[in-house]
């Protein structure tokens, strides 16, 4: 198991999150994280990823921080640095052996390629996104952790963000993802974990997943 | 983990630079404390060096909680602090090469308020000018160290950025003093007494203030938001 959740809780204050959550992530496949607004799924990925603390429970992670790629609400990038700029600044935090060439490389397969020089400030919400995605490959994850990856993309984009998702679990990699759009996203995920009333309502094969009766 | 201290360095350095305004709000205060500070004299008066060197260090001072407010904040925009966080090394990484940049920074700035102090203040460099380059030396690494532990402190609540330089001042005294009463060796011709022991404070807070970044700076930077 490349991750592992051992009855995690979440409190805020007074509020609890969630409770006694536990899943695993395998190599290879696509988990698909659900629920309604303000069930946690945000907080439990932000857990998984080590952004966030547990209030109670155990996290266990097989796989090295460099191999480790998050993809949240925020796109981690420096508007005044270019597209290039960005990515060679976060090639040297997670010391990746990549040259100037493979990092144009990356550019191309997110369709940014033409836009390497350009500040990443004058990007639309869209590119940004792209961009963040290309960080995200660019150590060639074993685990992903996506939350809402199509916010603000096109559908080409939207098409491409789902090329690499998919291409990721062919590589080996576990793949985690929130998503909203469950009728689509469903169709490419091999399990589904719903959060529901603070816990997990269903952990299952994605083929049998039924919103109605989970939630 | 020194390659990812030198790449965090680099790019705020850069973006400072290149960006400009963050280093020129920091130097038009500073420059401005000064001439304000000159019409405190009569015409034809000159200021003791000791005067002239409280003054460029309260310059400096003040300089130093703009530069590490502004170094802090430019992972606030799209939330890269997160990405610092997921680096596969200690977070301390981020304190050492914030502080690096700060350390530059500040040196920068200095440069341009030493000539300032020297025309607006009526000083002159004297040949003791070695003794006060090692003050400005030593008390910069620890202002450098200990601005770049509360930068974090105060950095994505504008609540808290008032909180760095009230935490900051009293914490540096200490610092200031040793810089005050060793640089007044470079505006003077003759070394005030007890420089070495000034020098050896200087050394001793910084010493405190590193150990201080070491030990606490993972507690500061990787709070939840």
């Amino acid at each position: 198991m490349l991750l592992q959740l051992h009855h995690i809780t979440k409190i805020y204050g007074t509020r609890v999150i969630f409770k006694d959550v536990s899943l695993s992530v395998a190599p290879a496949g696509i988990t698909l994280l659900v629920g309604a607004n303000g069930a946690g799924k945000s907080t439990l990925l932000r857990i998984m990823a080590g952004l966030g603390r547990a209030s109670a429970g155990r996290v266990e992670r097989a796989v090295d921080d460099a191999r480790l790629g998050y993809l949240g609400h925020a796109t981690f990038l420096y508007p005044a640095l270019t597209a290039l700029e960005n990515l060679a600044f976060w090639r040297d935090i997670y010391a990746l052996p990549l040259s100037d060439g493979a990092l144009e490389t990356v550019l191309e397969r997110v369709e940014l390629a033409r836009h390497a020089h350009e500040r990443a400030g004058v990007f639309s919400r869209g590119m940004a996104q792209r961009l963040n995605l290309a960080r995200v490959l660019l150590s060639d994850p074993q685990l992903l952790l996506l939350d809402e990856p199509g916010t603000g993309l096109d559908t080409r984009s939207a098409g491409l963000l789902r090329r690499e998702i998919a291409a990721a679990r062919e590589r080996g990699a576990g793949v985690v993802w929130i998503s909203h759009d469950v009728a689509s996203d469903a169709a490419v995920a091999d399990r589904v974990v719903a959060l529901h009333d603070r816990r997990v309502a269903y952990d299952g094969p994605a083929s049998a997943y039924d919103p109605e009766r989970s939630c | 983990m020194l390659k990812a201290v030198w790449a965090i360095a680099r790019k705020d350095l850069r973006l400072t630079l290149a960006r400009g305004s963050g280093l020129a709000q920091a130097l038009l205060l500073g420059l401005l404390l000064l001439f304000v500070f000159s019409l405190s004299q009569q015409v034809g008066e000159t200021m003791s060096p000791q005067g002239a060197a409280a003054i460029f260090w309260l310059a400096s001072a003040f300089c130093q909680v703009l530069v590490f407010n502004m170094l802090y904040g430019l992972e606030e925009v799209n939330g890269a602090r997160g990405g610092l966080l997921l680096m596969p090394w200690p977070v301390q990484a981020v304190w050492l090469g914030k502080s690096l940049a700060g350390l530059v920074l500040l040196l920068l700035a200095q440069a341009v308020f030493l000539p300032a102090a020297v025309v607006f203040l009526g000083q002159q460099i004297s040949p003791l000018w070695s003794w006060a380059l090692c003050a400005v030396l030593l008390v910069d690494v620890g202002m450098a160290a200990l601005g770049s532990l509360l930068g974090a402190l105060s950095q994505g609540q504008a609540a808290r950025e008032s909180l760095l330089g009230i935490v900051l001042f009293p914490l540096l005294a200490p610092l200031l003093l040793a810089g005050i009463r060793v640089g007044a060796g470079g505006f003077a011709d003759a070394l005030p007494e007890g420089v070495t022991s000034w020098l050896g404070v200087a050394a001793a807070f910084d010493a405190l203030f590193l150990g201080a970044g070491i030990a606490l700076f993972g507690f500061i930077y990787a709070g939840e938001e």
